[in-house]
């Protein structure tokens, strides 16, 4: 028999016995339904704190010395020489006593060069970052977080006005936005050339952030610098370097991990339902196949082979499931925007969620349809007949 | 003339051991091309045992059972399934319309089975319903209709396939007097056409409307006659 007329019989009958049909699928729909919200949480909760940590620079690798005395100056010079390297910024820092008219706090405060606004990019609340004070030696400007900056009982109108590093003034030329960012809390920063004068010993560096010319060759840069520092700190064979480099790959790697596991998880809990959906049309379909042991005994005196009846009632169980799975997808999608606007995260549509989960929904149908389908199949068209 | 129906020696048990029962023993039939026979028998007779061999629905435990020129020992489910579609026209006590599906879909059901593109299985449905007076009632399900129309439809989805037999099994049990004289004459006139037609009854009445009549007793044949013409 034609297949589309044993489809269009299956929608016939699902219209024709509208609530159980319904009830039937409403176990394919809260599979699916749970299975594209659930999985969607996982995602959006997770992709939120990625993209938090691809603002770390994808492409940049933090080295830190052990000891004060591990990283220096001519460090750098002989790193800007290395091949992929787009740019390099150098650090110190030190804690100091920080003093307004009002309050006085400790705080860490770090010097740095130039580049520091290029590879960092720092989020600016109010003013703008330290300028460029390469050849001024004695360029007493400091940019304060929002953190230290209400510590200082200071504001947005403090731009300008001078605050006591120790016991030498200092203008305030800008206020970072904490909110977006890691480890700018709490922290003031100054020229590189003033901090040597004030709060450090040149020409010892407290770190170095490399900016390589893509995200691919990290590794590969990171391999040389390795080599490079360990020959020059003169570190051989078994002994433990005295610096330590670092890049956001790793942490992405982990935050990966963390968002397919839960993913996972989430989506097995809800595949669970989905299989005790599939069970759902199975018990319906076997009693839908008694209730019709006459007309298939009809249809088989027709003229209908087995595998046409077989058929018949496979597609009936398939197009409940998929149907179910279809209205599942819809309200699931539903949902997961609302969820993503509680939580937050960016809500996308996933054609692979959709089309993965229409799937399964089928292959639940197939799965616990055959068994129904092949029993009504085997019908013996004598007995089925006289069935009342 | 050719057989459409050839019996030889048949027999038909049910059950094993010592609750055996011959529903058929050692019966011999013949029909030909454009007879019109009732096979008439009490309850228990074996006219349904009967009815299910010539209907294709089942093979004999022992003897030679032909229809349309097959011999049914030697064909598998799917060869007897496609003998019922090809040779054998079903006119049931109930009507046995299928369910939601309407008159013109009902009576193009076999052919959808046999592969007929559907187009084509419905426009000959239509043809068939158009002679049978059911034209107007072709979008009709089964109950919206009457029983009369009912059996209509059943006929209609009999003759559709051409077939070699029409094998009717009490056709006119579940109707009144007067629509069930209506069928018989319907019979009747297919009949002169040149259509085989089988009636399986205990009604004698009705029996009595056909050519020939073979009666069965404890799964004998125990009379079989022919009007005269």
């Amino acid at each position: 028999m034609n297949i589309l007329i044993a489809a269009r019989l299956a929608f016939s009958r699902i219209i024709a016995t509208k609530t159980r049909s319904g009830l039937t699928m409403l176990g394919i729909i809260i599979g699916v339904m749970s299975l594209i919200a659930l999985v969607s949480v996982a995602q959006g909760a997770t992709s939120g704190i990625q993209d938090q940590f691809k603002g770390l620079g994808a492409r940049n690798l933090n080295i830190t010395g052990t000891t004060n005395q591990s990283l220096t100056t001519d460090d750098v010079k002989e790193i800007e020489k290395l091949s992929g390297i787009e740019i390099v910024t150098e650090t110190v820092s030190g804690r100091v006593t920080l003093s307004s008219n009002e309050a006085s706090t400790r705080a860490q405060i770090i010097g740095v060069d130039q580049n520091y606004k290029t590879v960092v990019d720092p989020d600016i609340f109010v003013g703008s970052f330290l300028p460029d004070v390469t050849n001024a030696s004695d360029a007493r400007l400091i940019v304060l977080s929002t953190t230290l900056a209400s510590d200082l009982k200071l504001d947005a109108y403090s731009i300008g006005s001078s605050i006591a590093v120790g016991s030498t003034e200092f203008t305030i030329v800008g206020i970072l936005d904490d909110a977006d960012g890691f480890g700018t809390r709490g922290t003031a920063y100054i020229p590189l050339e003033t901090a040597f004068k004030y709060v450090a010993v040149p020409p010892y560096l407290s770190s170095i952030t490399v900016q390589t010319t893509s995200e691919e060759i990290v590794p590969e840069v990171t391999t040389n610098l390795t080599a490079l520092l360990k020959a020059r700190h003169n570190i051989t064979g078994e002994r433990e370097a005295d610096f330590v480099i670092t890049d956001a790959s790793q942490l992405l790697d982990a935050i990966g991990t963390v968002q397919q596991f839960l993913s996972l998880l989430l989506g097995g809990i809800a595949s669970i339902s989905l299989v005790v959906g599939g069970i759902g049309i199975m018990n319906i379909m076997l009693v839908s196949v008694r209730e019709r042991t006459r007309e298939i005994g009809i249809r088989r005196a027709i003229g209908a082979q087995q595998s046409q009846i077989l058929t018949q009632f496979l597609i009936e169980a398939i197009v409940l499931s998929l149907v179910g799975g279809i209205i599942g997808v819809i309200i699931g999608e539903v949902v997961a925007y609302f969820l993503a606007q509680l939580g937050q995260w960016n809500f996308a549509l996933s054609p692979t969620m959709i089309l993965a989960s229409l799937g399964f929904s089928m292959f639940v149908g197939v799965v616990f349809g055959v068994w129904p389908a092949r029993t009504a199949s085997k019908l013996k068209p004598v007995e089925a007949l006289r069935f009342e | 003339m050719s057989t459409v129906v050839e019996m030889l020696n048949v027999t038909k048990t049910f059950g094993e051991g010592s609750s055996i029962v011959k529903a058929l023993d050692g019966v011999d039939i013949r029909i030909e091309k454009g007879e019109f026979v009732a096979i008439v028998g009490a309850s228990g007779s074996g006219k349904s045992t009967m009815m299910n061999l010539i209907g294709c629905l089942d093979r004999p435990t022992a003897g030679l059972v032909k229809v349309a020129g097959e011999d049914l020992s030697e064909l598998n489910d799917k060869k007897l399934t496609s003998l019922r579609n090809l040779a054998i026209g079903f006119v049931f006590q109930s009507f046995f319309l299928l369910p939601k599906t309407d008159a013109l879909d009902n009576v193009a059901t076999p052919l959808f089975y046999r592969g007929v593109p559907a187009k084509e299985a419905r426009k000959k449905a239509m043809e068939m319903l158009t002679k049978l007076g059911m034209a107007d009632r072709h979008t009709h399900q089964s109950t919206q209709l009457s029983g009369g129309q009912q059996q209509r439809v059943a006929i209609a989805r009999a003759l559709v396939t051409e077939p070699s037999l029409i094998l009717a099994d009490e056709p006119t049990g579940a109707l009144d007097s007067n629509t069930g004289k209506q069928v018989m004459d319907l019979f009747e006139g297919l009949n002169r056409e040149g259509i085989t037609i089988v009636l399986i009854t205990h009604d004698l009445d009705i029996a009595k409307r056909a050519k020939r009549r073979i009666t069965l007793k404890d799964g004998k044949i125990i009379n079989d006659e022919r009007d005269v013409a």
